[in-house]
């Protein structure tokens, strides 16, 4: 008797496992403490009912390529948040962030189903193309934007066939970091020319000190590197590159120009020793522990002067310059910079209206650019000059007079300017390209074949 | 009984023992230089020497990596799922061998064909059309996008570990609860089960052992802090935007405290369950 | 008792929950394989994917990270089983000779790495190949070496994947072996004590002969373990730098997720099933072969 009974639990047991899990979603939701965001629509399927009205309770999904939400960009990100919220009573939002990586590849699972209402995009081709194939983003009234003060052409990425589907949120120009105390300690002179930098970089390295820490492992820095030679030597080169990945053939000398005086620095000992493999972390580390005299990186690391976590000594001097002129280059004014991340509505939102409200709010010139300069980000893509506070850091106003000085700037980077195909492909081999393990020109085979 | 060994000249006996101690080092030492950096602070670790002393222990980088790194919830997420799997692994390998063992019936062999195919399939290969599988059925993000694949890969190995155990169970037992009236879910869970004791021990360590470090599945199945397990605490941390290593060594030597402390408490049992399991397999 | 056994109703309730979860996590993916195996498509939204029939397979060919995968594979289980595997033998051996408490102790530390998330492992040694800082090159100084050695380059990525692999897995072996040689009965070690045999000629035709199962047990295992490979690799260098360090599961993980190439993914992923499917059956048939050879000459352990 005892023994039916114990095996009539257990298989009572089982079911209950199974049929708990079922309804373990729709439970746990309501007893984190965190309004945690539900995996399912149906959130957001209760809310629609009611999302005419604006009193009524809206839960915005925002879906963010940020995961560290206490400093820089991610920090501008929350508070934008956190005010609107304030603002908006009825209006809950919740986050979900992921580094880039995880991201790109969660955006993908969403695509299917399930898209949150805001999402972090990229506004280049390598991105956007197959995200607007699948019909994902909902379309923007450009009229709508018009006051924003949105710079010239920084729309462009974002738009297709006419039609705008995101809004940017960075202005982004590369450049050398450097530590201005060792180089003054050192008596070393910011270089004026290419040459001038390998030089340089002999000189830093007798001393036992890496020149510049490189984000080699990643590839796209070097890519990003690739790119700003290329405006160097040629003013511009958006023609010739979208040119060469619609062909797939990238004989055009000024790739073989760059990609060979690219070869050249990583061999006369630019980067750290194990710069193709070492990742953003480690790169930035060793800028930031003294190990590495600069840092080539994005101006959104600008908020490195901003963060109490970096030794003083290091903070309070980091200055910033650009790529130095090439010799017999064209582009001796021209600046790498372009317009890469920005936001968007999903086109399956429950919430659209919503949604779209909220980006405004974020684009409003007093949010998204104020909040950011005042937290030392970057530039946004809007004209900040409103909000010049007067403590800006240094390296605010370097930033600032780059952009203001550049005669014209290269728009996307080579490496994000064809399908993802194309990116995965020229930032495996600009690695190999880089250390020598392959030539310019196979190299430049590679990366034709792959954008076809 | 004397082994070889100690009719050995002491010469031997110590070159032995230098072996083993350098082996010893060899497989250690990572793991004590990890806890040495740990307690650091993250601009002492650029140094040349092997260990370092550091100026004050920094408890801070547990405390940092305990509180940002979420290792409650990882914590938590790894145990519930990898029970849940032992749990689910356990019972039905049994009643799987079970039947294709014992019970009489032609498919039996297909049957543990079939079964048994898991083992040769790499994981990695179902991960794509799995991660379209479990986003179609909204399940990306939930724990049985964990608990189904990590039960599926970990059953083979369970069935055919159950089968041979119960090999050496004499029919008659069976036989004898027969007469007696029982059903079959009877004889297996009151007869059977309790001398498989030392087969579900063994069972139990090997799918723990291969779901707890487990994070390829979960890193494409999840995302969103709800669910994720343990391994989490250093993938997550290791972003972009962590560029403070000292704590980042501090969250590796959190993630691998419970599995260690465990492992050295039960050592004996899980040596020895293995052992059998190895055996046997 | 015959007819209670051959209830078809129960027998169907027993096999149920086992197969649907081979059907569901399983067999389904690797249907779903083979479909878009055949597809152009970058699994991005509900877009329609292009039938492109053999083209993915016909690239896969052409794809030279395929073959680098391949021959990576290949080193590594080379490296188990040249490598890791005598010395775990080795060990074993030693170990067994050891008795008492230190034969516990060791036996505990040996396998410590291996209840060790891969994670951690993966960026310990990370760190440990770090030029600046880490743990090779301080060892390196320590012997007055002067430069930075890159480990993690072009040319040194792959071995020192495989270090890391090879190190990783020790325990596992080790035990294995260590069991395998608990297994052999003293009473042969008695006789061979009696004919005056030392301790290596002992090791060499008593002991390794009778761990012949125990080895190709292993030596299978270890190569499927090389095909499978793809945690630590993945962590650790991605592939890179650019696919020297490639391995098969990485590979497909990275066509799929990174590049965009969903279908292309897949169809790696086929061939990568069959070739561990492959692999294991030639596998056992060699050493099936072997084994019913040797049961032919029973007995005579040490000739």
């Amino acid at each position: 008797m005892k023994r039916k009974l114990l095996a009539t639990l257990l298989a009572v047991a089982m079911t209950a496992t199974l049929l708990a899990g079922c309804t373990q979603k729709a439970t746990t939701t309501t007893e984190t403490t965190k309004p945690a965001a539900p995996a399912t629509t149906q959130a957001s399927q209760e809310a629609t009912t009611k999302a005419t009205d604006s009193a009524a309770p809206v839960t915005l999904k925002v879906f963010s390529n940020l995961p560290d939400r206490k400093t820089g960009q991610g920090l501008v990100e929350q508070t934008m948040i956190d005010n609107y919220m304030k603002e908006n009573k009825n209006v809950t939002i919740t986050v979900e962030a992921l580094d880039d990586a995880a991201y790109k590849t969660k955006f993908k699972a969403y695509s299917i189903e399930g898209m949150p209402d805001v999402v972090s995009i990229w506004g280049q081709p390598s991105f956007l193309d197959e995200v607007l194939a699948a019909g994902v983003l909902a379309p923007l009234n450009e009229a709508d934007y018009k006051d924003y003060g949105f710079i010239s052409g920084s729309l462009d990425g974002f738009k297709k066939d006419g039609v705008l589907y995101g809004l940017p949120r960075n202005s982004d120009i590369a450049a050398f970091y450097y530590n201005a105390k060792m180089f003054e300690d050192n008596g070393w002179k910011v270089p004026a020319t290419y040459d001038e930098l390998i030089a340089l970089a002999d000189t830093i390295n007798a001393k036992g000190i890496a020149p510049v820490a490189m984000d080699g492992g990643d590839g796209w820095p070097l890519a990003v590197y690739l790119s700003d030679i290329m405006v160097k030597m040629n003013g511009t080169y958006s023609d010739i590159v979208t040119n060469a990945i619609t062909k797939g053939d990238f004989s055009d000398p000024l790739f073989k120009q760059a990609t060979d005086l690219l070869a050249k620095t990583a061999k006369a000992g630019l980067f750290q020793t194990g710069y193709d493999t070492q990742d953003y972390a480690t790169a930035k580390n060793l800028f930031i522990n003294g190990q590495a005299a600069m840092f080539y990186m994005g101006s959104w690391e600008a908020s490195m002067a901003l963060d109490t976590t970096i030794d003083e000594a290091i903070r309070t001097n980091i200055k910033a310059f650009t790529m130095p002129a090439v010799a017999d280059g064209k582009g001796t004014t021209s600046i790498c910079a372009w317009n890469g991340g920005g936001y968007a509505v999903s086109a399956s939102s429950e919430v659209k209206d919503e949604a779209t409200k909220f980006l405004n709010y974020m684009f409003k010139p007093e949010n998204l650019s104020k909040i950011g300069w005042e937290n030392g980000v970057g530039m946004s893509a809007q004209d900040e000059t409103a909000f010049m506070t007067g403590s800006e850091t240094a390296l605010q106003k370097q930033f600032l007079d780059f952009l203001k000085n550049a005669s014209n700037t290269s728009g996307t980077t080579v490496n994000d300017r064809g399908a993802s195909a194309f990116k995965t492909s020229i930032e495996s081999e600009i690695q190999s390209v880089c250390n020598g393990t392959v030539t310019s020109d196979k190299f430049l085979a590679a990366i034709g074949a792959a954008s076809k | 009984m004397e082994r070889l060994g100690n009719k050995k000249r002491p010469l031997s006996k110590s070159i032995l023992w230098l072996i083993l101690i350098v082996m010893a080092v060899i497989q250690i030492f990572p793991l004590i230089w990890l806890l040495d950096f740990s307690l650091a602070s993250s601009n002492e670790l650029f140094t040349s020497g092997l260990l370092i002393i550091p100026q004050k222990i920094q408890w801070g980088n547990y405390a940092k990596a305990f509180i940002d790194g979420n290792y409650l919830i990882y914590l938590k997420n790894s145990l519930l799922i990898n029970t849940l799997a032992v749990v689910i692994v356990v019972l039905v390998s049994m009643m799987a061998a079970f039947a294709c063992r014992r019970m009489h019936w032609k498919l039996n062999v297909p049957v543990k064909t079939i079964l048994l195919l898991g083992m040769m399939i790499p994981i990695s290969a179902t991960l794509l059309p799995n991660y379209k599988i479990y986003s179609m059925l909204h399940m990306t993000d939930t724990i049985w996008a964990l608990l189904i694949p990590y039960v599926a890969f970990s059953l083979p190995q369970g069935f055919f570990l159950m089968g041979s155990f119960m090999e050496s169970i004499p029919v008659e037992l069976e036989e004898a609860a027969v007469i007696d009236g029982c059903g079959i879910y009877r004889i297996l869970f009151s007869v059977i089960a309790p001398l498989l004791k030392s087969s579900i021990a063994t069972i139990s360590i090997m799918t723990f052992l291969n779901n707890w470090n487990e994070f390829m599945m979960a890193k494409t199945y999840l995302s969103s802090l709800k669910w994720k397990t343990l391994p989490f605490a250093i993938l997550d941390f290791t972003g972009e935007y962590s560029s403070n290593y000292a704590v980042q060594f501090a969250v590796m030597a959190l993630a691998a405290a419970p599995a260690v402390i465990v492992y050295l408490i039960l050592n004996k049992h899980i040596t020895k369950g293995l052992a059998m399991g190895a055996v046997k397999g | 008792m015959n007819k209670l056994y051959s209830n078809k109703l129960i027998i169907f309730s027993l096999v149920l929950p086992g197969l649907l979860l081979f059907v569901f996590a399983i067999l389904a993916p690797i249907i779903l394989s083979v479909y878009y195996g055949f597809m152009d498509y970058s699994g991005m939204g509900k877009a329609a994917a292009a039938f492109i029939g053999m083209d993915n397979y016909k690239n896969l060919m052409g794809d030279k990270a395929f073959w680098t995968s391949l021959r990576n594979s290949l080193l590594l289980a080379a490296g188990f089983i040249c490598i890791q595997h005598p010395i775990a033998i080795g060990i074993a051996a030693v170990l067994d000779k050891l008795q008492g408490k230190a034969e516990g102790f060791f036996r505990c530390v040996y396998f410590i790495p291996n209840v060790i998330s891969v994670a951690i492992i993966a960026y310990l040694w990370k760190f440990i190949y770090n030029p600046s800082f880490g743990l090779f090159n301080n060892i390196l100084k320590l012997f007055g070496f002067a430069g930075k050695v890159n480990w993690l380059s072009a040319d040194n990525a792959i071995w020192s994947v495989l270090l890391v692999l090879i190190w990783h897995g020790f325990g596992w072996g080790m035990l294995i072996y260590y069991t395998g040689i608990k297994n052999i009965d003293p009473v042969l070690y008695e006789a061979a004590a009696i004919d005056g045999a030392d301790a290596r000629t002992t090791f060499f035709r008593i002991t390794l002969p009778l761990m012949k199962p125990v080895i190709q047990v292993n030596v299978t295992l270890a190569v499927i373990a090389a095909l499978k490979q793809l945690e630590t690799v993945y962590l650790l260098t991605n592939g890179g730098p650019g696919n020297s360090t490639q391995f098969m599961g990485n590979f497909l993980y990275q066509q799929a997720f990174q590049a965009g190439k969903y279908g292309y993914g897949n169809a790696i992923g086929v061939v990568f099933i069959a070739i561990c499917l492959i692999a294991t059956v030639l596998l056992n048939k060699v050493f099936a072969e072997k084994k019913s050879a040797r049961r032919l000459k029973n007995g005579t352990a040490w000739e």
